[in-house]
Order: structure tokens, then sequence, then C-alpha cells
């Protein structure tokens, strides 16, 4: 007893050291501890709160309301939103045994396979509390009957999603295009843009060139989730509100669409038509065409597919996408480089004996026969004759005509409003020399010089040829968006201004000139026939180009009207252009007869025809009887 | 001499005691409800009845005289060894380790009661050797005493709870009286386990290279040779040691000794562990390297106490816990609701209880009458120090995940218990320092 109380109370000497040793570690542990706490929790703790509330932040973006799209009359809307819904299913409230039947059902309501519905929930979504999407584009009806049978279908839910509505659009698609959802190389490119996935954008036409105009800019909601997705009833953040996206009102006039339409017909080709005066575009037109309102369908991708493989190009606009040999229709620019080179006189006469000899080479007149006889300028271009062309080819040069070609916009772009136009061709001897490794011949410049071989000019861009004779050397940048508007009040949010694109440093007398020989064409020349309409006075030129295939030419018309006014506002250019695909009728100059007519009457299609009563109308009526 | 005061209670000990218990509890309740406030569980109310059992225990191992526990450690001791034997072959398996035993909802850690068993019974027996704690023999015998149970508990497997029982063990010899060299042959053995078991998964996950110098020991060839070698080094340091009797002999031994035993231990380790806890074990030092499953746990934890900040969400308004994404917050993971809840301030204030009951335990076992107290006292020290040190370090991000609860503040009955009867007998031992 005694020894266990000395040894209690009297220890060894080693034991207050080493509870020293002891006490000081354990301050010094708690030291440690405490100045990590202090480190996380004062030094670093804003980081770990924001780390925090991004662990339990989900966004979903609200989409803004699209921009409708107006014709310039800006009544009726060409473009609208149609209420639609997509259905969701939320994987996790759905029970492991009524999974199978849940998606049974499904598929017969939505018409689509059950498949499709497991592809799109695989079995690792299965405990997930985030909608997902099944299908868009239901209709209100489906939405109320799963409204009324929700207890049948727990785990499903829906929301609103517009779909674009492209109403009347007729051969329109080419100008406005169409929207889907954003691919993976388009987000690629626009991330930086506020663009992101499940984003709906502009694919083609003026959907595609005003998609940030129209799109507007999309709202967010926030919402804050537990480990499992599941949505917590606190809410801590404003949800942001979606802006919408602004009208368009187009420079398109809906009546003489249709008309150029009606007027082109069932032939693979494109009419232009557009005001000199400011580079507005009334009417363009492509034919084939297609309908945009396919692509918010079921049938979506097959047709997608048999519209991409048919020969006709239906998704090609023709009138700035395609270019072509212009033929005679050149002959406009080879008359003003003559009338301001004035290589010789106007009136000096060029005997057409219907062929032209050029170094060992022959070229034909069209009129292979007889020939034009003694032609002077005003009758050369009237006849359209080649040899005359010839002539005045051979006395510029291929030099000044490509300079001449180039002065008039040729081999470049016009920056039209809408993706993808092609700048069309200017061919010079370098070019050929450095592609074809052959040297530019005289023949070249001979043929050059009535718009065949390697020259190519698309449809706007022989609009913009007439325009510039028309504007005496200005060419205003062709536009197809007239004013931006508010969606909410119509109010304008902007006008687009005619913007001069091109100054040319003819003389302007030289222009009238040309302007003189071009009136001559419709009252004594190879339109005479075809162009009766008495509605206006029309200046133009045709052209009939080879393209290697037997009794068939593409069919060129270019033209403006009225010949003389005070008001150069009222005038118009129409282009129209037939491909040689179609069976040979010398279409272009006919169409553009009626279109005149139809335009400077104020008449309907119909209407015109009966005014005009065109022989071949009036053989089909016949036939038609009979 | 004085009599013995049923009421000279150390006061201050049992109030921080009893003040953790209730902060465990109001996190308990706060881990049990749904952001929504629905109460989905009922563990705080369990716990409420184990904390006013474990008071009851508290008081009975307050009074009941530590002599007799002395006298009946063997008993305890034995009898703990039994039910964790018991335990390895038909125990519950919970979390993937069977470390529970009782019949339904019930039943208890025969692991936790075991640090008690180990050390009642370390103190008897190193009251019983006196000095003779500085011969190697009876040091490496006290050892084992330690390695018994703590044997038992890794094939369960529950490696966490196993980790406690070396450092126990290391106080209680350290303040025995043990030489130092045979502490820190341990220490330096045991790190060189740990280190060398860890070491492949830290090549391949953080370095992401393989280091030339340790080919020697995951190359079995090399190993071979290499083993060879180290016991060449002892047989022939050995030999000249009690040939010569010259220390830097002794010295050679013992620091080839700690490299076999380390290399070894390794080998032994890598064979026992399985992947995951070695994951665990390598993923405090960066959690990035799997961020949806072995990392998870701690890159929540360490997001929830970092964003509490300096005053805290407010009780019941953190959003790391109430949204679910901190996972065991009831467990392992309480001090990371706690520190998310009331911040910087609430985790200073747990720290200091803690603090005030591991001083107030140093303090009684330096003045407490006769070397069984002393040795019992500090063994519950240790044994408190480390379980807050292991697992608050593991809620911060600073330590392995080993999922050993905080005492006091843990859901759990067992570790509850343990805590309130080491807690008892501080008491009973300050009671009668004065006898």
């Amino acid at each position: 007893m005694s020894l266990e109380l000395s040894s209690g109370l009297r220890k060894p000497s080693f034991v207050k050291r080493r509870a020293i040793f002891l006490f000081i570690s354990i301050i010094l542990s708690f030291i440690f501890l405490s100045s990590n706490l202090f480190i996380l929790q004062v030094v670093k703790g804003l980081e770990y709160e924001r780390r925090a509330q991004a662990v339990a932040r989900r966004q979903m973006p609200i989409p803004a309301q699209r921009g409708e799209i107006y014709d310039r009359g800006y009544d009726i809307p060409l473009v609208v939103n149609r209420d639609s819904f997509a259905v969701d299913i939320i994987p996790g409230e759905v029970g492991d045994n009524e999974r199978q039947e849940l998606f049974r059902k499904l598929s017969i309501l939505l018409n689509i396979t059950v498949e499709e519905i497991e592809k799109r929930v695989p079995p690792r979504y299965y405990h997930l509390y985030q909608p997902i999407e099944i299908k868009s584009g239901i209709d209100f009806e489906t939405i109320a009957y799963l409204g009324e049978h929700i207890e049948e279908f727990t785990g499903v839910a829906w929301h609103n999603k517009p779909v674009r509505s492209y109403l009347e659009m007729g051969t329109l698609a080419h100008v406005i295009g169409y929207v889907g959802d954003i691919s993976r190389e388009e987000i690629q490119i626009l991330y930086n843009r506020g663009y992101s996935f499940g984003t709906v954008l502009g694919k083609n036409g003026i959907e595609k060139k005003y998609d940030e105009v129209l799109r507007g800019r999309d709202g967010t909601r926030f919402r804050l989730v537990d480990v499992r997705e599941r949505s917590v009833k606190k809410k801590s953040i404003e949800d942001i509100p979606p802006v919408p996206g602004n009208n368009l009102v187009l420079t398109i006039d809906r009546n003489i669409q249709r008309l150029c339409e009606q007027a082109l017909g069932e032939r693979i080709g494109s009419v232009v038509v557009l005001k000199p005066a400011t580079g507005e575009v009334l009417a363009l037109v492509s034919y084939p065409t297609y309908d945009p309102n396919m692509f918010f369908t079921d049938k979506a991708a097959v047709e997608y597919k048999r519209l991409s493989l048919d020969p006709a190009s239906p998704f090609l606009n023709r009138a700035i996408q395609s270019s072509y040999p212009p033929a005679s229709a050149f002959k406009m620019v080879m008359s003003t480089a003559l009338v301001e080179e004035e290589v010789f006189p106007l009136d000096h006469k060029v005997n057409c004996t219907g062929q032209f000899e050029y170094g060992d080479r022959i070229f034909h007149c069209y009129l292979r026969k007889t020939g034009h006889g003694p032609v002077d300028f005003f009758s050369g271009l009237a006849q359209s004759c080649d040899v005359y062309f010839y002539t005045v080819g051979d006395a510029l040069g291929v030099e000044r005509i490509t300079y001449y070609a180039r002065d008039f916009v040729l081999g470049a772009i016009s920056g039209i409003d809408l993706p993808g136009e092609t700048s069309g061709f200017v061919p010079t001897p370098e070019w050929k020399e450095k592609v074809h490794h052959i040297k530019w011949l005289g023949g070249d410049t001979i043929n050059l010089s009535i718009g065949q071989g390697y020259l190519l000019v698309t449809p706007l861009q022989m609009a913009n040829i007439v325009a510039m004779i028309v504007n005496v050397g200005e060419i205003f940048r062709p536009h197809l968006v007239r004013e931006i508007r508010d969606p909410v009040s119509g109010e304008i949010i902007s006008v687009v201004e005619p913007e001069l694109i091109h100054t040319s440093h003819i003389r302007k007398s030289s222009f009238r000139t040309v302007q003189k020989a071009m009136r001559g064409v419709i009252t004594e020349g190879t339109a005479k026939v075809v162009l009766t309409t008495e509605a206006v006075e029309i200046a133009g030129k045709t052209g009939t180009a080879e393209v290697g295939k037997e009794d068939k030419w593409h069919s060129w018309f270019a033209a403006y009207a009225p010949y003389e006014t005070d008001n150069p506002e009222d005038r118009v250019v129409v282009v129209v252009m037939v491909e040689a695909e179609n069976e040979w009728e010398w279409w272009a100059p006919k169409a553009a007869n009626v279109i005149f007519q139809a335009i400077f009457a104020g008449q309907s299609y119909q209407e015109a025809l009966d005014t005009l009563k065109p022989w071949w109308y009036v053989k089909w009526l016949q036939e038609q009887e009979e | 001499m004085k009599r013995v005061s049923l009421f000279s209670f150390d006061f201050i000990l049992l109030g921080a005691t009893l003040v953790l218990t209730v902060i465990g509890v109001l996190f308990i309740y706060s881990s049990n409800i749904t952001s929504t406030g629905l109460v989905f569980s009922n563990e705080y109310i369990k716990q409420l009845i184990w904390a006013l059992s474990g008071c009851i225990l508290l008081a009975f191992f307050a009074y009941f005289g530590y002599t007799r526990l002395r006298n009946l450690s063997l008993h305890i001791y034995g009898f703990v060894i039994l039910l964790l034997l018991i335990t390895a072959l038909i125990g519950k398996e919970v979390n993937g380790a069977r470390s529970w035993l009782g019949i339904g909802d019930y039943g208890i850690q025969p692991s936790e009661f075991a640090k008690l068993a180990l050390i009642l019974f370390l103190a008897s027996y190193l009251r019983g050797v006196g000095n003779g704690v500085r011969e190697l023999p009876r040091f490496v015998l006290g050892f084992g005493i330690a390695l018994l149970p703590m044997g038992l508990i890794l094939l369960q497997p529950d490696m966490g709870t196993a980790l406690v029982f070396p450092p126990i063990f290391l106080v209680m010899v350290f303040m025995a009286g043990a030489r130092l060299r045979h502490i820190f042959f341990i220490f330096a053995s045991g790190a060189l386990v740990v280190v060398l078991s860890i070491l492949p998964a830290f090549e391949r996950l953080i370095l992401g290279r393989e280091l030339a110098f340790f080919n020697l020991i995951s190359n079995l060839n090399l190993l071979k040779y290499l083993l060879i070698a180290l016991l060449f080094i002892a047989l022939l340091a050995g030999w000249g040691y009690f040939r010569f009797k010259r220390s830097y002999f002794y010295w050679i031994l013992y620091n080839d000794a700690i490299l076999l035993t380390g290399v070894l231990g390794s080998l032994a380790a890598r064979m026992v562990l399985r992947d995951y806890q070695i994951m665990r074990l390598i993923i405090f030092m960066n959690p990035r390297v799997d961020p949806q499953g072995a990392g998870w746990n701690i890159i929540q934890s360490v997001t929830a106490v970092g964003s509490g900040g300096f005053w805290g969400k407010g009780f019941l308004q953190g959003t790391q816990s109430h949204y679910r994404f901190l996972p065991q917050q009831s467990t392992d993971f309480i001090f990371s609701i706690l520190a998310e809840e009331w911040g910087f301030i609430g985790g200073m204030v747990v720290f200091l209880l803690f603090l005030v009951i591991l001083i107030r335990g140093i303090r009684i076992a330096y003045t407490a009458r006769g070397s069984y107290a002393l040795y019992v006292g500090s063994g519950i020290v240790a044994m408190i120090f480390f379980h807050v040190m292991i697992n608050i370090g593991m809620a911060m991000g600073i330590m392995p995940i080993t999922g050993i609860p905080l005492f006091f503040l843990s859901y759990g009955g067992s570790s509850l218990w343990t805590a309130m009867i080491g807690v008892g007998m501080l008491l009973n031992i300050y009671q009668r320092r004065w006898r």
C-alpha cells in the first residue's frame, strides 16, 4: 500500500517530461487543425461557397420567341411560330416494373417505336430526375390527352416548344430558308456567340443570314437540385426572362413573287425582279423548290434525303447559286465597251454573211445561211448579230473585254443578304494558261464576245448588268430585308438603306446609248414578236446559250421598264433564266412579257394572260378545247 | 487523509463531454432532415437514447473503482478478444466490413470496446513490468497485446479502427518509460509499411510514372535480392555486435531491421489490403483522380466545410448536407455538416471542447494516484486524440478517409458509449487522486 502511494505521488522524473511532451504535441496538433480550418473556411471560403452553389445549381434555357418574317406589305406574316409541345420522361420517377408498360403506351401515343424511346432513355439514366426529351412537335390534342390521363403516365412531362411554320411558301423557301437544331460543327464555330446545344438556328436563307436578329435571347431558368438531380423547392436566383427576336420585313412583294413563280411555271430556272434604284429584290424565284415545313414532320429525314438526291437539285437557289454562260445577253456589256471605247463609229457597217473568219477558224452567226447583211451598232444589238460582235470583240481585245466584264461586277459576288452566293466566272488568258496549260487564242476572244466559252454569270449578276445600265453606272447592293421591327410594338428598329456597291467610270452618255439600243431589241429586234405588252415600254436583251445539247439552249431574258421615266424608283429589272434541261420553247422572253404586263397593269398572272393573249397561250387554249 | 468525496468531480471535463454530446445530437438531427424540413430518419432519437444510457455508464465507471477494473482487466481483454473472434466469423456485414455483432437492428461494434479493453489490460501489464518495459522482450510482448485485437479487426476488415491501436500503445508505453528507440522503431517501420504499400498506387495515379528505385520492391526478382541483402546485413551486424560489442553494429542492425520490417510489412499489407482501401489512402493527396468514386466523399466534404465560411450557413441551412451531396453525414462526416452550418466559429468551439477534454485528461493522468491510473488515463487521452485528429483531418481533406467516428459527435452507440466510458474512467481517476 505504501509502495503504491509513493509511486503515485512521486513519479519518476521522465513522466513529467513525457507528459509535457504529450501536452505540447496535442496543442500543436490543434493549432495545425485550426489553421487548416481557417484557411479552408475563411481564406478560401468564397471559392468553396461558389463550388457548393455550382454543384447544386442547374440552369435550363427558356427559349426566346423567334421573330416573324413579313413581305414588303407588312400585313400577313410569311413565317410564324406555331404552338407545339415536346414530351419528356423523368426516368427517376418511373418505377422499375412500370417502365416497360409506360414506354409501350408512349410509343403508341406519340407514334414512335419503343426502341427510339429506349435509345433516348438508356438504363444508365434510370435514376436521373432530369427531364429527357422524347419527341417534339406534339400537338395540343395529344398533350391534352396526356394531361387527362396523367395518372397512367407517371414520370411523363411536357414543355412548350414552338415550331416554325412557313405559310404559303411557294418558291420563297429559297429566300427564307429554314431552321433546325444546331449541329456539332456549327456549335464549334458559334459557341462564343451564345449558341449552345439544343439551340434552334437558321440553316439557310434569311433564317440563317439574319439568325442573330431573329433569334432573340434565350432566358434562363435556375433551379437547385440535390445529389439525385431532384429539384429542391427553395428558390435562390430569379429567372432571366427571354428576349423575343425581332421581326423582319422583306423587300419581296408576295404578289410579284407569286406572279414570277407562275410565269416560270414548272421549268427549271429562275427569275429575279429588283428595283435598280435601291437594290431591293421584289421577287427571287428558283424552280424546283421544296417545302421547309417538311423539316418538322416525322418524315423529315426521308424527305431530306430524297430531295438531296433529286437530280434537279431543289435545294439549289438557282438565282444566286448557279452560273451560266450569258450568251447574247453579254452583248449588253460588249455594247457598253464599244460605245465607251469608240473602237469604231456606231454607224460603221459590218457585213454579216453568216460567218466570220478568224485565222483558220470560221465562226458562225446564228443566221448561218443568209446572214444579217450590213449591220451597224443599233441593228447589230437589236438583231443580236454574232458577226457584228465578233468584229467588236476582235477590235477590243480580251483585256478590254474582261476589264468591262469586271466593271459590271461579273466574277464577284454582289453581297446579297443570302448565304451561298456564287461569283460566276470571268476568264483571262493567264487563268487559261495556268489551269488548262493552253495559250489563250484569238478564237477564245471571239467566243467570249458573244458570251460563250468560259464566261459564267448568275441570274442575279445579269440583273445587276441591267441595273448598272439603267442607273448609268451605279449598282446598289441587292437585298432582301427592308426593315427590322420590334416584335411587340411593331416599331421600326432599323431600315436597310440602299447601299452603293459599285460606281463605274464609264460615261453616262455611253449607258444612255446602250439603253437606246436595248429599247431597239424590243421595238424592232429579236424580242419584238414576243414582248407584246403595251402596259409599259421595255428595254432589254435576249440570250440563247449553247450548252452542247442538241436542240436545247439556256434561255435568257434581261430587261427593265419603263424605258423612260421621271421617277427612277418606278423602274424594275426583270431577269428570266430557263435552263437547257427543259423542253426548248424559248421561254424566258415569254415569261418576262407576262411579268411586265402584270406588274405595270397591276394584274394577276391570269389577267395578264387574258390581256396579252400571246399566241402560245391561244394555241394552248385551243388544244385544251380539243 | 482526505475522504473521497462523491462530488469531487472534474466538472469541466464532464461539462465539455456533455456539451459535445448535445452538439452531436443536434447535428445528427440536422443530417436527418431534408432541405424541405422533412425528417426521414430517427437516428437523432436513437443517439439521444444512447447518450442518456451513456451517461449512466459514465456515472457507473466514474464511481466504480478502477482498481477493481485492474483486477478484471485480463478477463475483459479475453472477453473482447472472444467477441472479436465471433464477429470475424459470424458478424453482420455493413459497408463491406464484418464489424457488427448483434440481433436484428440492434448490435454493437466490439472493435470500439476493444480499445478500452486494450487500454485496461495494457495498463495492467505495464504496471506489472514496471521498469522492465525498457527491455526489448517485455516491450515486444506489450506490443503483442495491442497487435492481437488489431489483427482480428483487420480481418473484418476495418483498417481505420485497427490503425488506432498502435498509437494508443505507443502513447501508453511512452508514458510508462519505454525506450525511445523502441518507440521510434515501431513508428518508423510502421510509417515505412504505409508508404511502401501505397507507393504503387501513388506512382500510377498521382505521379503518372514509375520511380526507378522503387523497382527494387515492386519487382519480385529484385525484391528477392534486396531481402537477401538486408538479411545478410542483419546477420553480419548482429554477429559483429555480439562479437565486438560496438554500438555502431547495433545501429546498423537497428536501421536494417526497420527497413526489413517495412519491406516485409508492406508485402503483407499489399496482399491483405484491397484495392479500395489503398485507394482511400491515396485519394486525399489528390481526390481529383477519381472525383465520382473514391474522391467524391473528400471533394464533397471539403466543399461543405469550406463553403461554411466564418459564421456558417446557419443550423439546418447547409446545402451540401441537405441536398445530400455530402455522404455519411451523421457518422464519418458529422464534422463537415457542423462546419458547414456553424462555420469557423462552430469548428473552433468543437476544437476547444476537445482540447479541454484532452488537457484535463493529461492532467488527470499526470496527477493520478498510481501508475495504473497514469497508463489508463494516457491511453484514453491517446484514443480520443487520434480519433479527433484522423476524423477531422479527413473531413478537411488532409487525412486519408479511414471511416473512424468522431467521438461524442458521430452517430453510433458503440463509439459514444466507448467515449463516455473513457470519460467516466478519467473522472474516476480524478476523484481518487488524493486517497
